[in-house]
């Protein structure tokens, strides 16, 4: 089953389903979606986006620290948003900062999928002592929050390796660490549907006429889970969002020098007190539309996906 | 009884798993003798640690040595205090405890009631709007909540104190801030920022519990019994959603556990969530391995906790379990 | 005789995304005191919908669209949901098709009993047990003190039904609309719950409306008929006429669909074709597609009922006109 054949049954379901129509038809999801594409757009647009590059330490001005929201600088700059405490623009590293937080959420959660689908796949196909040792493995981290263990992952490669080392693969790591901690859910919808699938005649039939078992069960399961996956994998998007950003902002996820939205109010969380609002709030607001539009967003396609909730 | 030991010994395992990995932290991630005695000890003096720590051995013996230990509450010496680890966690435990505890019942008070009365008023704008709300109480990160809080009511209008516990009272071993007036005033900004997404989430929950339950047969029949709507929605609805709401709030209690790590950073309370936090950040693995522990056991009792409720309530969990024991 | 129950020109409309549709359209008939009606059509007929609509237990999508309901000479299409309520479980009952989820899993069967009295009867609880075993064994289940105490999912699908029974009797009502009571349990068990029904309704004169699809159940246990197809009536009458000479071709053909031992068959007859779905109407008679002797007139006029002997037939073939015309 290639890329282009999913990509095509899924926009089949868009556009002859009513999925499109009652997309149409909730103004609440329109506006979410609309929301989130503006922002992936604006992350994947911020160099040209930016008035000022948020790593270039020749843009930092100390002169111009901790500036209010429209604010002129010493060289006669414009901060529309104010300036954090090393005298960036906030509107820049915030532009950044949600590229940021976009691709390690995107990153995450695909990696997740993937996982999840593979060893939910192979549990479900094997049987036996994988598959106990596979599903053991899930509930036990189910009854582990999920951050808990990004957490655990995160500060195990800490102890582990050197500062520098880290910090240069801080985001696979935080990649990884949140991907292995929401892995479980996919894995069991598909092991589920594995184990109701492979008892069908289609399998036997496939079976029989010389095709691999293996193989029948990929073309056939994957095109029936795409629409859970695509429901769990939305709303943990938000989820994985929230972590990397949670995780930024306890100061164990991406380093400094790579900001993103959490590690930006982290910055701006030391000057709470000072009453400089703008620099831990801001890049919070820009976090909480963007976890809004995802989580909106979800919400309703599980409720299209549902037609036993649709009433 | 074959059922509550059954569900005793998933608690087990976990437990055994979570003891599993925080001793393979122990023993392979960084070198507990490198750690312990520092970069001045000679060759000599590290053979003798690494014999006197048992290191030596074969490493199941050593995992039989680690959990025997940890039985009896001695997780070794935190790397940054040179404190024993079980003493840390003990004197951060009621602070934390107290914190979890309080959010929760802010979160099951409110999220509770809200949800069946979301559910049994569909249509209402009201019903709607709070729905609305919870959304954003589910997408708002807990440590903005925070922010926001401190920013609003400490920073702004002064009203309530943004860190710390205020004054405790000690009680045997147990410290509470629960008797004192700034250690009550203290509490109220971090168990709301703590209750905020639980209550979301059990709001939510209980709604679609109910919604499912009013959905059912049996309410259909009850209403064609010309049953009182009271009874029909508290003695047949309600009574069946709390079977899977309480599950849900009791597996929560291990969230809120974790999520407090966030709002002891926000407020610096200082509980286990601190000590977790800076253990991660100096790569004090002892302390860590304790708190996965101490999180398993957690995890363990609300599981029977659950258990054991359900056993009360629901019959027909009894009777299997009745009809294997008897088997 | 007055009716007991008189629907007139029934119409029950579902809201669908962008139009009304007809679930049920001009249905008329009465049923009189301590009379059985069975009511029979394919899945999808509106039986079900005619029942629900009668008990005043329509939801949202589907309400009434237009007729009347009046029940011992009072209307009850228009009352409030307070005064419906005191109706329903009292003076109307009902049964369900499937037993295995009529009943509250998390109560005790004497208390379902108990409730349900209480709610509409002027006793004491203690009394209320009392008739509920009696009831329980009047519904033949053994044992039937011990099974007060029992929850439901301790019996079988059969004493299930028969408490749903006991439900349904327990104020002594005098209509019940039994919804496919034996459908969803096994054939052996149908009979006997189909006697039991028959027996406490004689006993007791109450009038049932039975909604069934199996015409084996029609022919035992009833005293009329009404035949349904695609939201209509296409045939209303005694039952051994029905059975025996049918005026309608649909009846025919589901008198014809009955496997006897007394007609030798070599295969059983079926009727070609579907019943049209309520979002895919058909012009003038809805049965015409399949009907062996259909004819110009009956794909553009809708027929009205034509009285034949105590029958009332919807189909141009019992046309009076036509009739004396080929008589």
């Amino acid at each position: 089953m290639s890329v282009s054949s999913v990509i095509r049954r899924v926009a089949g379901a868009w556009l002859d389903g009513d999925l499109l129509y009652r997309f149409r038809r909730s103004p609440v999801a329109v506006a979410a979606a609309a929301l989130g594409a503006l922002l992936v757009l604006a992350a994947l647009g911020a160099d040209l986006l930016a008035p000022y590059d948020a790593f270039d330490p020749a843009s930092a001005n100390a002169a111009d620290a901790r500036l209010p929201p429209g604010s002129q600088g010493l060289f006669g700059e414009t901060y529309a948003l104010g300036t954090d405490p090393q005298g960036r623009d906030m509107l820049s590293a915030m532009l950044y900062g949600l590229r940021t937080s976009l691709v390690v959420g995107v990153a995450s959660v695909g990696l997740a999928a993937v996982m999840g689908v593979l060893l939910g796949l192979v549990a479900g196909y094997c049987g036996g002592l994988i598959d106990a040792i596979i599903m053991r493995t899930a509930d036990v981290q189910l009854g582990f929050p999920a951050i808990l263990i990004a957490l655990l992952i995160d500060g195990v490669t800490r102890a582990v390796l050197p500062r520098e080392v880290h910090e240069r693969f801080a985001m696979p790591v935080l990649i990884v660490a949140i991907a292995a901690s929401y892995w479980v859910q996919y894995a069991r919808t598909v092991r589920g549907l594995v184990l109701v699938e492979r008892r069908r005649d289609y399998v036997l039939a496939a079976r029989v006429t010389g095709v691999s078992t293996p193989r029948t069960l990929f073309a056939h399961i994957l095109p029936n889970v795409l629409g859970p996956i695509l429901v769990i994998a939305t709303i943990n998007l938000a989820l994985a969002i929230l972590t990397e950003s949670t995780l930024s902002f306890l100061g164990v996820g991406l380093p400094a020098t790579q900001p993103s939205l959490g590690s930006l109010v982290r910055i701006g969380n030391e000057f709470v007190f000072s009453g400089d609002w703008w620099i831990s709030t801001l890049p919070g607001l820009l976090l909480v539309l963007l976890s809004l539009s995802v989580n909106i967003f979800g919400d309703w396609l599980r409720d299209a996906l549902n037609p036993k909730l649709a009433q | 009884m074959i059922f509550v030991l059954g569900r005793l010994g998933q608690a087990f395992l976990v437990l055994l798993a979570a003891a599993l990995v925080s001793f393979c932290l122990f023993r392979f991630v960084g070198d507990p003798v490198n750690n312990m005695t520092g970069q001045a000890a000679s060759l000599a003096e590290r053979e003798a640690m690494r014999a006197a720590l048992g290191l030596a051995d074969p490493v199941v013996l050593q995992f039989v040595r680690f959990v025997g230990k940890a039985v009896h509450g001695d997780f070794g010496m935190s790397y940054r205090f040179g404190q024993p680890v079980a003493g840390l966690v003990l004197e951060r435990l009621p602070a934390t405890l107290e914190l979890s505890v309080v959010s929760m019942l802010i979160a099951t008070g409110l999220g509770l009631p809200l949800g069946v009365w979301t559910a049994l008023h569909r249509g209402s704008r009201l019903a709607q709007a709070v729905l609305a709300v919870s959304l954003v109480g589910i997408a708002l990160p807990t440590f903005l909540i925070g922010i926001v809080l401190i920013l609003v009511f400490s920073v702004r209008l002064g009203w309530l104190p943004s860190f710390g516990r205020g004054d405790t009272i000690q009680l045997g071993p147990w410290s509470t801030g629960l008797l004192t007036g700034s250690g009550l005033r203290s509490l109220v900004l971090p168990s709301v920022t703590l209750a905020v997404f639980q209550l979301a989430l059990i709001l939510r929950l209980t709604r679609a519990e109910m919604l499912e339950v009013m959905r059912t047969d049996f309410i259909r029949f009850a209403r064609a019994r010309g049953l009182h709507r009271g009874a029909i929605q508290y003695r047949h609805g309600l009574r069946n959603t709390l079977v899977p709401v309480v599950t849900i709030v009791g597996l929560q209690f291990g969230n809120v556990f974790a999520f407090s790590i966030i709002v002891e950073t926000v407020f610096q309370w200082p509980g286990l969530g601190l000590l977790v936090i800076q253990a991660i950040q100096f790569g004090d693995i002892p302390v860590l391995a304790a708190y996965l522990v101490l999180v398993a056991l957690c995890f363990a009792v609300i599981n029977i906790a659950v258990d054991l409720f359900h056993l009360a309530i629901d019959p027909r969990i009894r009777i299997s379990g009745g009809a294997r024991g008897a088997a | 005789m007055s009716a007991l129950l008189s629907v007139e020109n029934l119409r029950v409309e579902i809201a669908a995304r962008d139009r009304r549709l007809t679930a049920i359209d001009d249905i008329s008939f009465t049923i009189g005191a301590g009379e059985i009606l069975g009511v029979v059509g394919e899945s999808g007929a509106g039986k079900s919908v005619t029942g629900t609509a009668i008990l005043g237990l329509l939801e949202p999508p589907a309400a009434l669209a237009g007729g009347r309901i009046a029940f011992a000479g009072r209307r009850i299409d228009t009352l409030d949901e307070e005064s419906m309520r005191r109706l329903r479980g009292k003076e109307i009952a009902a049964v369900f098709q499937d037993p295995l989820t009529s009943l509250d899993p998390l109560m005790t069967v004497g208390e379902q009993l108990v409730e349900t009295m209480l709610t509409h009867l002027p006793i004491k609880r203690k009394e209320a047990f009392a008739r509920a075993e009696d009831l329980l064994r009047m519904v033949g289940l053994p044992a039937p003190r011990e099974r007060l105490q029992a929850y439901p999912h301790a019996l079988s699908g059969g004493m299930r039904q028969r408490v749903v029974l006991a439900l349904a009797f327990c104020c002594n009502p005098r209509l019940i609309i039994a919804d496919e009571p034996t459908t969803a349990l096994d054939v052996s068990v149908q009979a006997q719950i189909l006697d039991v029904l028959r027996r406490m309704c004689r006993e007791n004169g109450t009038a049932v409306m039975l909604v069934t699809h199996d015409m084996g159940v029609i022919a035992e246990a009833t005293d009329r008929v009404a035949v349904m197809y695609a939201g209509r009536l296409a045939e209303i009458g005694p039952t051994r006429a029905l059975v025996e000479e049918a005026s309608h071709p649909y009846t025919r053909g589901l008198m014809a669909s009955i496997p006897s031992l007394t007609r030798r068959r070599d295969t059983l007859v079926q009727i070609p074709g579907a019943m049209p779905r309520p979002d895919a109407p058909v012009s003038g008679c809805a049965f015409h597609p399949r009907c062996p002797s259909a004819e110009a007139r009956c794909r553009s006029e809708r027929p009205p009922a034509f009285a034949v002997e105590a029958s009332q037939v919807a189909c141009w073939l019992a046309d009076p006109a036509r009739r004396s015309v080929s008589a």
